[in-house]
């Protein structure tokens, strides 16, 4: 089910797959679609993440089939043949995964028979079914990890107690997502543990293989991915701990260090002066600007995840005024906004915000004109018109961000958080 | 009304090429010969589609709203250009920066099945509501087209109930390979819907100036200064524009255009329709095109004089300083990657630097290409083409091979290779006329001077192909079609 969306964030099935695929190193996505969806889906993800993509493949670069007529007419699953064919010969990579679009999907071409004719040659080739009109950016998301839990994951004859997987941060849907994930990464090391990413430090293909041999999947999303936490359980035995979002802040980053520790029954002396280590580092530096920010209230606007973080370390660690949280991602499940609109509403001190859910940006500029007190916007660029209405402060951290550029930047866990108010601070 | 009516696909134009390759003599050689034979690619990377053009040069018309009949990836380019409109608009001095107005109909498995027709009139319906434009303009895709969906009827079925124009154009990226069908799919859509349909009275000196998206605001200035030089103003179409610009394209005493592939096809119909001459000339980069895109406007008008007194003053004005920058640049090889116009002007741009072409990549080879290829032959002798629209892994293979001392054109992958990466598609700073030239040479020479990036870049990343493929044929998979 979708609906009209002015200005949506996010692209399609096709490009959340691909914008996941392409972060995983050494492996190739080849296009079974019209011309145009590799562009449309590389400037649609990876650009408006922070000024990046992805230097293996991406955009023009991306083997295509590029169907125009005569292919819709009569089918094209030889020029996707010949076109794996070529890909095999000139790249050198571990896996390749055939992804059907919207022309593909619509005329019944099936991805998964030629993928089955190169694994009968001994070849690396999958297949996703993953035509645009599928859903949207996070649908592909998911997508993927059922491509990879269903083709990839190999049972496993035991669990490595050290060992986690840390998913739920989508690559290329969030400026972030890189540093992000370096930040969880951190601090979980600190504790002792090693960390299957996929898609930071080298990892690829191989680790998704050997994911089964995890203690524990870290999920650091309050509502992506509820299928393949099943999965995981269901066929290869590995457990799940969810987390709203990547934590922000000392408080709350804490809490999901604990909660970590107590799930894995991790040495508790271990875990106490990591924390103490970790809230001295953030405080000494908290110490050095005690009035570094004037008071603000703010609007956020973005996906669940970030809006959630940031909100609660605003108001509950840096004593900001929330006043309306802005959560755009396209959810459909009922119990999904209610536990998002618990977080963002159970805070320490602070009067909850009001809390909205749109994917709408005509709703959420028409929203936002309601808050005209906020003195601070934090955002994504297509906010940028409101908060310049307004004559508020303007901060871009949510998807689509083009007017700055991320390398590895984080705006969560520990470090992170200083960051965050490094990027608030404003002079005016 | 003419009685063939131009079909925006640029497939259907005579002796169109999109895959070939080879020695720039012996392509000239089969094309004059008749014998230049049709082929296609058994392996290839991705495209531009024509939707993302179409939608590219009409995202920042003011008083506008763009409804997109698809699924929502189908906006991604759209979400760039709207960056770029941004970037536009801050150039421009615009206080509150405004998003384009883009509204998806979301197309999903349901509408695949059972179509799509009526979310988009309530798509349309919703775009007046919220915005309340002068104009609404739809375009289709690869999905809304396959399914069938009638748009014409839906667009005649909610216009009696919406006070914008409602526009449609026919996008989808099936129907072509060449990106630039987008623009004359706009442009069909614009002279069909919006263009008053009998000849306006002419207003002395105005003149259509047809521009791309990827434009900067620093080129607009400099056309617009080359032509009040002349006498003339000019009516900057469709960047930037609105609809009452747009009616007034009839009035304008004659027409050009920055690109040679945007509006190349429409001006042809102002003419038919309206009598309006125009000049289609080259884009204005480099002193040779520059000079030949003023003269070619110049003379339509009767300024061939102005004109003339003009660039010899520019001459006396730049020269110099080229000649400054050319002690840099002379002798150095070049291998030019571009769009159709880019392509081109590059080369000139080159000339003015005396260097030498070795390679050059462009997305069409066809009679209008062929004029600017016999002039690249006796300047540069025989140098290798690939007609292409980017296909970088053709791109690295070529580039490794030929070892130019410079890349012209999108660094993404050369970058890699450790050559140093140019390029003359700036939508943001200077490119064109005379100023243009010695901001690209300068550029040119800066990087040429200093390639330390690139080359460190190469020492620690590489592409993802094979050596093998380096070691290939760059054609090897360029077949000739079966007739």
């Amino acid at each position: 089910m979708s609906t009209i969306t002015d200005s949506p964030r996010g692209t399609c099935a096709l490009g959340g797959v691909n914008a996941t695929i392409t972060a995983l190193e050494r492996v190739i996505p080849i296009y079974h679609s019209g011309p145009g969806c590799c562009m449309q889906n590389s400037a649609g993800e990876a650009g408006q993440s922070g000024g990046r993509s992805p230097y293996q493949v991406g955009s023009v670069s991306t083997p295509c089939t590029n169907m125009i007529e005569r292919d819709i007419v009569f089918g094209a699953l030889d020029r996707l043949r010949e076109t794996t064919e070529g890909a095999l010969e000139i790249y050198d990579a571990d896996a390749f995964f055939l992804l059907s679009g919207c022309t593909s999907g619509i005329i019944g071409d099936d991805v998964g028979s030629i993928a089955k004719e190169f694994q009968e040659r001994g070849e690396a080739v999958y297949a996703i079914e993953s035509p645009g009109f599928l859903g949207e950016s996070y649908r592909g998301f998911e997508l993927a990890f059922e491509a990879f839990l269903d083709q990839i994951v190999k049972p496993a004859d035991e669990h490595e107690p050290d060992l986690v997987n840390l998913l739920g941060i989508m690559p290329y849907h969030n400026p972030f997502w890189q540093g992000n994930i370096e930040e969880l990464t951190r601090i979980l090391e600190r504790l002792g543990l090693r960390v299957n990413t996929f898609f930071t430090r080298h990892q690829g293909i191989e680790d998704i293989r050997t994911s089964s041999r995890a203690a524990l999947n870290v999920i650091v999303s309050p509502w992506l991915l509820r299928s393949a936490e099943e999965q995981y359980q269901e066929r290869f035995g590995v457990p799940s701990l969810r987390w709203p979002g990547p934590p922000v802040g000392a408080t709350d980053t804490t809490a999901f260090v604990r909660a970590v520790g107590e799930t894995l029954h991790l040495d508790h002396t271990l875990v106490e002066r990591v924390i103490a280590e970790e809230e001295d580092y953030v405080y000494s530096y908290l110490a050095t600007t005690p009035e570094g920010l004037s008071w603000k209230r703010f609007a956020i606007v973005g996906d669940a995840a970030t809006v959630v973080g940031v909100t609660r370390f605003l108001a509950n660690d840096y004593s900001l005024t929330p006043a309306v949280a802005i959560v755009t991602d396209p959810m459909f499940r009922d119990d999904d906004k209610a536990a998002i609109a618990r977080q963002l509403t159970t805070l320490e001190y602070a009067q909850p915000p009001k809390v909205v859910f749109t994917t709408d940006q005509w709703e959420i500029s028409q929203e936002l004109r309601l808050h005209d007190d906020v003195t601070l916007l934090i955002g994504s660029t297509n906010d940028r018109e409101s908060a310049q209405e307004s004559d508020a402060q303007y901060v871009p951290i949510s998807y689509p961000v083009t007017d700055r550029l991320v390398f590895n930047r984080s705006i969560i866990g520990y470090r992170g958080s200083l960051t965050l108010i490094e990027d608030i601070f404003t002079d005016l | 009304m003419a009685t063939e009516t131009y079909s925006g696909i640029r497939e259907d134009r005579p002796q169109t090429f999109n895959d070939a390759g080879g020695s720039s003599v012996d392509l000239t050689d089969r094309f004059k010969a008749g014998c230049f034979k049709a082929a296609d690619r058994t392996f290839s990377q991705g495209l531009q589609c024509q939707q993302i053009n179409s939608m590219a040069a009409l995202l920042s018309l003011e008083d506008s709203a763009f409804v997109v009949h698809a699924p929502q990836g189908c906006i991604g380019c759209a979400a760039m250009a709207n960056a770029g409109y941004h970037v536009g608009q801050a150039h421009r001095d615009v206080s509150i920066i405004r998003n384009a107005r883009i509204i998806v109909t979301n197309l999903d498995e349901q509408d695949i099945i059972l179509g799509g027709e009526r979310k988009l009139h309530e798509a349309i319906e919703v775009a007046e509501e919220h915005y309340h434009p002068k104009m609404i303009f739809v375009f289709t895709s690869c999905a809304s087209g396959i399914i069938g969906d009638d748009i014409e009827a839906v667009v005649a079925s909610v216009q009696p109930d919406v006070d914008a124009i409602v526009v449609p154009i026919h996008c989808e990226g099936f129907k072509s390979k060449i990106c630039a069908s987008g623009f004359d799919a706009a442009f069909i859509a614009i002279k069909d819907y919006l263009l008053p349909k009998k000849r306006l009275p002419t207003e002395e000196g105005l003149i259509n100036l047809f521009a791309p998206t990827s434009v900067s605001y620093k080129d607009q200035v400099e056309m617009e200064r080359m032509l009040e030089v002349l006498g003339l103003h000019a009516n900057y179409i469709p960047f930037y524009s609105s609809l009452e610009r747009i009616r007034r394209i009839p009035a304008a005493q004659a027409s050009t255009a920055i690109c040679k592939v945007f509006a190349d096809e429409f001006m042809a119909e102002l003419y038919n329709e309206y009598g309006i001459p125009f000049s289609h000339t080259v884009m204005p980069i480099g002193i040779r095109n520059t000079d030949k895109w003023l003269r070619g406007i110049a003379a339509i008008v009767g300024k061939s004089e102005k004109a003339e007194t003009y660039i010899e003053s520019e001459h006396a004005r730049v020269l110099p300083e080229i000649r400054r920058v050319r002690e840099r640049l002379q002798g150095k090889r070049v291998f030019i990657c571009g769009g159709t116009g880019r392509s081109f002007a590059a080369a000139a741009l080159i000339e003015d630097y005396g260097m030498q072409l070795v390679g050059l990549e462009t997305p069409t080879y066809n009679a209008d290409a062929q004029i600017d290829i016999d002039h690249l032959n006796e300047l540069h002798g025989d140098y290798v083409i690939d007609v292409a629209n980017m296909q970088p892994f053709e791109q690295v293979n070529l580039v490794k091979r030929l070892k130019p001392d410079v890349f012209i054109g999108v660094a993404a992958w050369t970058a890699f290779l450790g050559i140093p990466t140019t390029h003359v598609l700036d939508m943001k700073r200077p490119t064109m006329g005379y100023n243009g030239i010695l901001y690209l040479g300068d550029k040119m020479a800066e990087r040429l001077d200093n390639p330390g990036f690139n080359k460190k870049l190469a020492a620690h990343k590489h592409l993802p192909y094979k050596q093998s493929w380096y070691d290939s044929d760059p054609f090897k998979f360029i077949k000739p079609l079966e007739a």
